[in-house]
């Protein structure tokens, strides 16, 4: 299996989420200028400033995300600030979620959360995918744990 | 089994107690009377009492053949069977009064949930021993597949011989007290205090600068040597009586003081190997070494998690312990690129700079003359503390350990076995990148680990640390092919014994030779290409291995046959067609006469075997394992 992509439409579900954060990042200014103590542009300006960071940072990670299913562990790329890359081996794999939020699916998105018994990268989770995808990733992903056999997954 | 008896009051005044502080303070502070409040305290001691008696009625355990079955739940009912080969391992404490009434809470932890698993609260301590030691024989019989009752004959006291490892002496107890700190405290007073030091400025207006800083030493003086004490004292409590052993395949450990604590500890269930020392220590030629399973949940935090480790110990010692636990050799670390020091130098001088400002701001908000430019003396500090802090970076590949140590301070060397790694995380922060460095931490399942202190490789060159991560991935992959191996070679060796002789004969050295040729490709992989021959080639060579098994015994777990249709290359890769099998429907069985087997063996997309072995099984002296040596050797030879 090739490098895969997440599905274009995650970046309007991330960009979605930078402008409730803008939102409620520039409350605080809004109401400092409601009582008087910042000028008329304050509020404005920390909400655009924030939504342009959350913009930037949602293009970015989707073009930093990555992931693939190699011989013997799914590999993962992404992370703006900290570029991570984790390897799963897909004999530690325990369980396998597909996983739809409401933000999801509104965007007809879905994404898959793969566990491990690990403890920093106990659960990993590919996001942008479409349903169908993430439902045969989780199986293909659970038929590739079994393959593996894991006779003691801890 | 049931419960001791003598839980029964326990538990309720343990439960009462809290309530009746809360009564007598309510007695005492309003008009209600000592008659009505006693009243009051007898009534739900009676309710809380009839709890327990129902809760003791109703709680059952039982070791079964092979899992522990606890039933229990006064209203809602709770039926637990924890199998033995799971148990993580198994802590036994006691505390002053429950050692006054004889009895003692056991608790059995298994890698699963968010609490304690088998949480037994209170048997007599006999019986937390029987149990304890019964656990262990049952999973080490369940583990070498025998029947728990086959064994049973035997007397069931007689367990394997106990080797004692380690036992503090009073001169390292008293070690133990004095080296350590409780820095908690110190913590607490210094944010306090932050709070109050305006105010108190405040009430001394007439106070020099030179009063106050006397003061200030003064005070820091004393907290530091309360935090000592109570370190000390908490520490010596903890550790008094620290006795380490090894009972045939576990490690069993006891200690405590006021509380007294024992348990086993698996040593196959082992994750992580801790060895941590201070330069206080390491001046004086200790250590300190604990031991990491996946039982601990997150929250139990405190005491737990590192219930086995030696609190202290003279350094050799300490590796000739840890080695004991898990073999890895003599380590020789390799150091980050020596460039990576002016990172740290950068990094120290920042905060050093921070510290300046924020002594700057005090300054000018108290509007007294402190000299504020005083921590500019550490920046003289800064290339030392730079250099120290890469000297003990490093890392190590040995035969079948990761070994990492980080730190100058608390500087700890972690051993992860290959086989207990997770995941392998590969990550680099913006200034990580700008030095063009990375971090490798290799995730085990340890309790520790969840406090973010994993084995991890740090600072180290991209280049490096690629390398580091796809070798720790391919490490694993052997690693895991070489436990397969054993197990299967396990499984011979269990056949044979009751199998007819003639008919293993044929097959013996088949299986042998096909193991050596497994184990000789796992080996010849690691110097080559990482990533694209990995596991799957193992695994073919695997599915050979296990063949000659299945295709005798008549079919069963292995119905991994050899027409799983293997490529040129004899790289079997790995099938992602997604399979039309309908979950809604249970799997067809099939009957083979012996037993019934799925028709759709684990959903693994493998050819299954069971209806045609049927009519044309395979003759023992026929051409397979052969194949299979013959295929690895051309394989090695293209490899080569």
């Amino acid at each position: 299996m090739t490098t895969q992509r997440l599905h274009p439409r995650v970046r309007a579900v991330w960009v979605l989420r930078a402008v409730v954060a803008a939102l409620v990042l520039s409350a605080p200014v809004a109401v400092a200028f409601y009582f008087g103590y910042l000028p008329r542009w304050a509020p404005a300006v920390a909400g655009v400033g924030f939504l342009l960071i959350g913009v930037g940072h949602a293009i970015l990670r989707y073009r930093r995300w990555s992931y693939e299913i190699r011989e013997d562990a799914l590999y993962l790329d992404r992370g703006v600030i900290t570029q991570v890359r984790t390897t799963v081996p897909l004999v530690r794999i325990q369980h396998v979620d597909s996983r739809r939020g409401p933000i999801e699916r509104g965007a007809g998105l879905a994404s898959c959360v793969v566990y491990t018994a690990g403890s920093r990268g106990a659960d990993v989770r590919i996001p942008g995918l479409t349903p169908t995808g993430a439902s045969d990733l989780r199986e293909e992903l659970k038929r590739l744990a079994i393959r593996a056999d894991g006779e003691d997954a801890v | 089994m049931k419960l001791a008896p003598q839980s029964i009051p326990y538990r309720a005044l343990q439960k009462v107690s809290g309530v009746v502080v809360v009564l007598i303070f309510f007695a005492s502070s309003s008009d209600l009377g000592v008659a009505v409040s006693a009243g009051i305290a007898a009534a739900i001691l009676l309710v809380v009492g009839g709890y327990e008696l129902a809760y003791y009625r109703r709680y059952e355990y039982e070791l079964t053949e092979d899992t522990l079955d606890i039933s229990s739940g006064v209203i809602s009912r709770r039926e637990r069977e924890i199998p033995y080969g799971r148990i993580q391992n198994v802590d036994v404490s006691r505390s002053i009064a429950q050692r006054a009434i004889g009895v003692a809470a056991v608790d059995l932890e298994t890698a699963g949930g968010s609490s304690t698993e088998g949480s037994i609260r209170f048997v007599t301590p006999a019986e937390a021993t029987r149990l304890r030691r019964e656990v262990q024989r049952r999973k080490s019989a369940t583990a070498s597949g025998e029947r728990a009752d086959d064994v049973s004959g035997e007397s069931p006291a007689a367990g394997p011989v106990e080797e004692e490892l380690f036992a503090i002496s009073p001169r390292e107890l008293a070690m133990v007290g004095a080296l350590s700190f409780d820095g908690r405290l110190i913590g607490l007073l210094a944010f306090l205090g932050s709070g109050s030091f305006p105010v108190l400025s405040s009430y001394l207006p007439g106070a020099s600068a030179a009063a106050l800083t006397v003061a200030a030493v003064v005070a820091v003086g004393a907290l530091f040597l309360v935090s000592w004490i109570l370190g000390a004292a908490v520490s010596f409590s903890n550790y008094y009586g620290f006795r380490l052993s090894r009972a045939g395949d576990e490690l069993r450990y006891e200690r405590g003081l006021l509380r007294r604590y024992s348990g086993s500890i698996p040593t196959e269930k082992v994750q992580t190997l801790t060895i941590s020392d201070n330069p206080a220590k390491r001046a004086l030629g200790y250590a300190t070494l604990s031991i990491e399973t996946a039982g601990y949940a997150p929250g139990q935090g405190g005491d737990y998690g590192s219930q086995a480790a030696v609190p202290i110990a003279r350094i050799d010692r300490v590796y000739e312990l840890a080695r004991e636990v898990e073999p890895f050799g003599s380590p020789s670390f390799d150091r980050p690129p020596k460039r990576i020091r002016w990172r740290y130098v950068v990094r120290y001088a920042v905060m050093v700079g921070v510290l300046l400002g924020i002594a700057y701001a005090v300054n000018w908000y108290v509007a007294i003359d402190l000299p504020w430019y005083a921590p500019a003396a550490l920046l003289l500090a800064v290339p030392a503390a730079a250099h120290l802090k890469w000297k003990h970076r490093g890392y190590w590949l040995g035969e079948d350990h990761l070994l990492t140590r980080n730190g100058f301070w608390n500087r700890s060397v972690k051993a992860v076995p290959y086989y207990r790694i997770q995941n392998v995380i590969d990550s680099r922060t913006v200034f990580q990148r700008r030095w063009n460095v990375a971090t490798i931490v290799a995730d085990t399942a340890g309790t520790n680990s969840l406090v973010g202190s994993d084995a991890a490789a740090v600072d180290f060159d991209v280049a490096e640390a690629v390398k580091l991560r796809k070798e720790l991935n391919d490490r694993l992959q052997t690693a895991l092919a070489e436990q397969r191996d054993r197990r299967t070679m396990f499984e011979w060796f269990e056949d044979d014994v009751d199998g007819d002789v003639s008919a293993t004969e044929g097959r013996d050295d088949r299986t042998e030779q096909s193991v050596i040729a497994d184990a000789e490709t796992g080996r010849d992989r690691i110097g080559t290409d990482p990533v694209d021959e990995g596991g799957a080639d193992v695994d073919g060579a695997d599915v050979d291995g296990a063949d000659g098994d299945g295709a005798e015994k008549g079919g069963n777990e292995n119905s991994t046959g050899g027409d799983v249709d293997q490529p040129e290359d004899g790289v079997v890769r790995p099938d992602f067609l997604p399979s039309d099998r309908d979950y809604s429907e249970p799997a067809e069985r099939i009957d083979t006469g012996e037993y019934a087997v799925d028709r759709n063996p684990s959903d693994a997309d493998v050819a299954h075997r069971s209806d045609d072995r049927h009519q044309e099984p395979d003759p023992p002296g026929d051409g397979d394992g052969e194949g299979t040596a013959e295929r690895t050797d051309e394989e090695r030879t293209d490899e080569m």
